[in-house]
């Protein structure tokens, strides 16, 4: 058995990260997991929030707004729109759309489907001011 | 013999064509560049995406997603292809709708009705005269706003699918393989093609999936078509960039040769005429000679 993983980052602009890790963590629909090497093939949807990973001693992480982990062998897969350093976010600016948001649902008179979008925003917006 | 004067004029004529196909061919260049990068970071998402969400249809019953319905009676078949607004890019577009063409004539026999969906106004404006159903154009797609036409084009495409008015689609466009050689393809893009390998799919039994199975199914495929779409619109934008690249290398190359030609032909003439000129002057001082001789 592998002593370790393979973690692929991938977004539609960018491969983000290939690489050796010896553990991943990851913000799964059912609440956050984590991967070792020789993991069983694993297929979940993600929610909005950090990928750790640790290569060595040390620890490092993504944000991502959601996006599908994909386990299969020694190798871990992730597919997202979008991955950035939690270092890079600006959690002002990051605050200020949470308060936009939030702004917007308590005024708010469209329709369900509409709403729902929203609250899939905040959820997103809450997430990426925790990870500042 | 035409005079010189008509040379010349042809001459900086063709010239100037020539700098407009040399001006085309670096701007070709430009946009390739840029499309070239955008589709070689899209094709490694694509590529792990389509994977994925092709092992979970393998693997799924058809009735879990209406993305997958595959009907035993297929009457209409939508066939979607893209092709370039403008034209001056070699055989990109002509090319490809001849094999359309010939496709739909020997392939389509099976289905009740072909309706076509077209992207690009060069396919549009040819197929305007034949009595197919068009679904659908769309043009004006560049490598910069291309992500603005993938939703609506995939929505329309799927949503035609799923409402039951195609029970069929295909996908036609080219490939791009490098700045010289782009490869059409023509692939099914619904229902999503499942094959039905028995070893595929223990594989694929083996998976856990979270939350649960048919949760994951409807995220992945509910941007399979978007995805799909996407890829072969930044595929085609690139291809078309490179394919007017070179026509228009060619098209130079071609112009430098005409001028080589005609300014040969330039000094032939004046050469003949400064002959014939010499000519005359050497005759009549002559005939003036001998005519003083006599007196």
């Amino acid at each position: 058995m592998a002593d370790k993983i393979n973690l692929e980052i991938v977004t539609p602009t960018k491969v983000v990260l290939n690489t050796e890790v010896d553990e991943v963590a990851a913000p799964g629909a059912l609440g956050e997991f984590g991967v070792l090497p020789g993991h069983v093939p694993f297929i979940t949807t993600l929610n909005p929030g950090l990928v750790k990973y640790s290569e060595g001693s040390s620890e490092k992480s993504f944000f991502i707004p959601g996006g599908i982990f994909n386990v299969e062998g020694d190798k871990a897969k992730i597919l997202t729109e979008s991955a950035e350093l939690p270092s890079d976010i600006d959690s002002t600016e990051a605050n200020q759309q949470l308060e936009d948001i939030q702004n917007l649902i308590e005024g708010f008179s469209g329709s369900k489907k509409e709403l729902a979008e929203l609250n899939k925003k905040l959820k997103l917006a809450e997430a990426r001011v925790e990870a500042s | 013999m035409a005079s010189l004067k008509q040379i010349s004029n042809k001459i900086s004529s063709v010239k100037g064509t020539r700098r407009i196909m040399s001006a085309m061919k670096l701007i070709a260049a430009v946009k390739l560049q840029k499309a070239q990068s955008i589709l070689m970071s899209y094709r490694p998402y694509s590529d792990s995406y389509l994977d994925i969400a092709k092992g979970l249809a393998n693997n799924s019953d058809e009735s879990l997603h209406p993305l997958l319905r595959n009907s035993e009676e297929k009457k209409s078949l939508n066939i979607v292809f893209m092709t370039s607004d403008r034209g001056l890019c070699g055989s990109f577009n002509s090319s490809l709708i001849r094999k359309i063409e010939t496709f739909i004539k020997t392939e389509t026999k099976g289905y009740e009705k072909v309706i076509i969906t077209s992207i690009g106004r060069k396919g549009r404006d040819h197929f305007k005269k034949s009595d197919l159903e068009q679904a659908g154009s769309h043009d004006g797609i560049t490598e910069r706003n291309y992500e603005n036409y993938t939703k609506n084009i995939a929505s329309e495409i799927a949503g035609n699918f799923v409402g039951g008015k195609t029970d069929e689609v295909m996908l036609v466009y080219n490939y791009f393989k490098s700045a010289l050689t782009q490869e059409m393809q023509m692939e099914k893009l619904l229902p999503i093609p499942r094959t039905q390998s028995s070893g595929e799919e223990e594989k694929q039994g083996e998976f856990i999936f979270e939350p649960n199975k048919n949760e994951v199914l409807k995220y992945v495929l509910s941007n399979y078509v978007e995805v799909r779409v996407q890829r072969a619109l930044l595929e085609s934008v690139t291809s078309e960039h490179g394919s007017r690249m070179t026509a228009m290398d060619n098209a130079t190359r071609n112009a430098d040769s005409v001028v080589r030609n005609l300014t040969l032909l330039f000094n032939k003439t004046r050469q003949a005429s400064i002959t014939t000129e010499l000519m005359d002057i050497v005759n009549g001082t002559e005939a003036l000679r001998k005519g003083g001789g006599m007196d």
